[in-house]
């Protein structure tokens, strides 16, 4: 009980002198990354609160980062080579540096019991900084864009391309058909956007060294949106690896390789999406050879007084994208609907999803649960200029392996200091709201987990 | 002197011309041009501008938040950035300028629409108010003669600076904190809170950062915001506003864009 007080008030000292250092530093407006220096405007033209866009910054993306609208790509920050500053430069380069200064993670005992050392009953880490993701994007000619985010998770100790695409937009007509090639995020046009999230994803904690098709003890449960993650217990990768059942996977992946089309041919309110992926958790090739399909649309309305709200809603195809224990192809599918409304400081969103497997092997039929579902409610409104407060519910009505399966619902509580535009501190709080139902699983031995941190863009 | 006067008229003569970004022929304020200027509004500006151009769209509250600026209410026909007496309607070149070249940290420039496509969107954007169909906006002349920079013209800048109190706003050494600044005190007209301008920061200037833009600013004034016009302190003097404006920029040490 003292260790806990300790640690929470080495935590509150941290935050408070986080939050004292707001009083000495210079509380201006700057224009921040790539896209900021490139068109002169504060990060505020096209987001809500970064990294979530608002209206104008969603047809910015749309539209291959070109002003809506418009076909800029052209000239817009163009200089010949010789004449390149610097600060040319800073126009198509930006990183973010994200994580958690502390974090303190209460378990109502070890899980399994024993099995890991390094998971006790209660413990606080200090892990900055978990993330850094450095950013290539803009356009290189009329019409032709492109975004490349380098990745490097110090937690996991890798670096990946995050993303990295080239986009051909306004092809036959503007806004006929924006083409998108290569590692993307599917749900990029999607009413709730997985990779723009205030509350970060907190990865799942699973015991080292699994066995491919075994069953891998999870530890802690991630924590991340409920309607974008695998949901099932005891799917595999082509090579054996178990799937987490709490990372976002399929239309609401973070990034995978394929072609995406978009474009609002039927006037202003609607947009259509379709796409084709390798399929789920590949990356360069296709190790199936069998690709996975999708389709969106989503409807707009923005002509309120200070008010936006848009309706989405898809079908993901799997085309033996996933394994199951038996070592055998499944269709995995996914079909989803979500919806975001903003009025004012109000950012207000939910989706929710319907997994599916389609013929469940017959090796695993008897103790497999084919459909799994997932919601999240979520609310990001300012309360300040600069205090930004965030609330989400999560919840994974869980499938697959029923002797592993457990569903897991959390809150997550986040207040954001913006020291500058592009500098804020936090502190998040996330409570299980199913610990009262008991168990060994890891979806009820997490009672509570908090976090502070820090997250800069530049 | 008199070859010195003539240089100083033929640089005057070749900055006005290159003040006038707009080219193009420019279309005739009719129903069509209207009507196409809609859609390039419906595409572009809305969302920041709101449907009924009362800068409500659903992406303005979020420029500001809690503070000023907020996106121009083109309904009220009481504009920023004008080259005419304050209180007066902006001229369509007033407004072009505005388009094309977009506002430092706010409003990106549309040099990427057609020149056609903008004065179409400023067409659509003069019917928001009715006021633009009974008032023909005439812009105030740049008074004076251009002087050239030196020493002379500083003190006689700096004398201005501290004779007009633009410290009390932007501070004695331009940065933006003078004790109104400071205090909190600075409003815009919808009663939100805004900072003087950092005068060692030109390129964040709103209504631009040349000679002849800081004239027009210091001649107009914002309406709006609590900057005054000073044409009445600045038309009776041959090179007054010219000398405000070479100290202006020698608060910066950026170079002259």
């Amino acid at each position: 009980m003292l260790r806990r007080i300790f640690i929470l008030t080495v935590g509150t000292g941290v935050l408070i002198l986080i939050a004292l250092s707001c009083l000495v530093l210079p509380n201006k407006a700057q224009a921040i990354p790539a896209f900021t220096r490139k068109y002169d405007v504060n990060c505020t033209a096209c987001h809500t609160a970064p990294p979530v866009l608002n209206t104008f910054g969603q047809r910015f993306l749309e539209n291959g980062y070109q002003l809506p609208g418009t076909e800029d790509g052209g000239f817009t920050g163009k200089k010949k080579l010789g004449d390149v500053t610097l600060d040319d430069v800073g126009k198509y380069l930006a990183f973010r540096l994200v994580g958690n200064a502390v974090r303190n993670w209460s378990f109502q005992q070890q899980n399994p019991a024993g099995a890991d050392a390094g998971v006790v009953e209660n413990k606080t880490e200090f892990t900055f900084p978990e993330n850094f993701v450095l950013f290539a994007g803009g356009t290189v000619a009329k019409n032709v864009g492109f975004m490349v985010e380098l990745g490097h998770d110090v937690e996991a100790g890798e670096t990946d391309v995050e993303r990295g695409f080239v986009s051909f937009n306004n092809l036959g007509a503007h806004n006929l058909a924006h083409v998108r090639i290569g590692k993307f995020d599917p749900s990029a046009f999607y009413s709730v956007v997985t990779i723009r999230q205030q509350l970060n994803d907190i990865g799942e904690s699973t015991s080292s060294g699994c066995t491919p098709y075994a069953s891998c003890s999870l530890n802690r449960v991630g924590l991340g949106p409920g309607a974008f993650a695998t949901k099932f217990y005891g799917l595999y990768d082509r090579s054996g690896s178990a799937i987490s059942p709490f990372a976002s996977t399929l239309y609401n992946s973070g990034g995978e390789m394929g072609i995406d089309v978009h474009g609002r041919p039927f006037g202003d309110s609607f947009l259509y999406q379709v796409g084709v992926l390798n399929g789920a958790n590949e990356n360069f090739g296709d190790t199936n050879k069998g690709k996975d399909v999708y389709a969106m649309l989503r409807y707009d309305y923005a002509k309120s007084d200070y008010f936006a709200v848009n309706f989405s809603g898809f079908i993901y195809q799997g085309n033996s994208n996933v394994q199951v224990q038996s070592h055998q192809d499944v269709n995995w599918n996914r079909y989803g609907i979500s919806t975001r409304a903003t009025y004012k400081m109000v950012d207000l969103y939910a989706a929710y999803s319907i997994d599916r497997i389609n013929k469940v092997p017959t090796g695993v039929i008897g103790n497999f649960d084919a459909t799994a579902t997932g919601e999240t409610i979520g609310m990001d409104t300012y309360v300040t200029n600069s205090t930004l407060l965030s609330l989400r519910y999560d919840n994974i009505d869980a499938g697959g392996m029923m002797d592993q399966r457990t569903s897991a619902s959390f809150i997550g509580v986040q207040a954001k200091q913006y020291l500058r535009t592009n500098v804020a501190i936090f502190a998040r709080n996330d409570f299980n709201l199913r610990k009262t139902d008991g168990g060994e699983a890891a979806a009820r031995n997490l009672r509570n987990a908090f976090s502070a941190g820090i997250d800069i863009v530049f | 002197m008199r070859r010195h006067h003539l240089a100083s008229a033929v640089v005057l003569i070749l900055m006005l011309g290159a003040s006038s970004p707009a080219h193009a022929a420019k279309p005739d304020d009719n129903p069509a041009t209207q009507a196409q200027g809609k859609v390039i509004f419906d595409r572009t500006c809305l969302w920041c501008h709101g449907v009924t151009g009362t800068g409500d769209g659903p992406a303005g509250w979020f420029l500001g938040r809690y503070a000023a600026p907020r996106p121009r209410n083109f309904t009220t026909g009481s504009f920023k950035f004008r080259s005419t007496p304050s209180g007066d309607l902006p001229t369509d070149q007033d407004l072009f300028r505005t388009v094309t070249k977009g506002i430092p940290g706010y409003m990106p420039g549309f040099a990427s629409l057609t020149e056609t496509e903008r004065w179409q969107v400023i067409t659509y954007v003069k019917s928001f108010s009715p006021a633009f169909l009974v008032e023909t906006p005439v812009s105030l002349p740049l008074t004076g003669t251009a002087t050239p920079l030196g020493p002379e013209s500083l003190d006689r800048g700096r004398a201005l600076y501290e004779r007009f109190e633009c410290h009390t706003c932007h501070g004695v050494e331009g940065r933006g904190d003078g004790p109104v600044a400071q205090a909190g005190d600075l409003r815009d007209v919808s009663g939100l809170q805004i900072q003087a301008t950092d005068l060692t920061r030109p390129s964040s200037f709103k209504n631009g950062a040349t000679l002849q833009d800081l004239i027009r600013t210091l001649l107009t004034g914002l309406d709006g915001t609590p900057m005054p016009s000073y044409a009445s302190r600045l038309t009776g003097t041959d090179h007054d506003g010219w000398d405000l404006a070479h100290y202006i920029r020698s608060l910066s040490a950026e170079s002259a864009p």
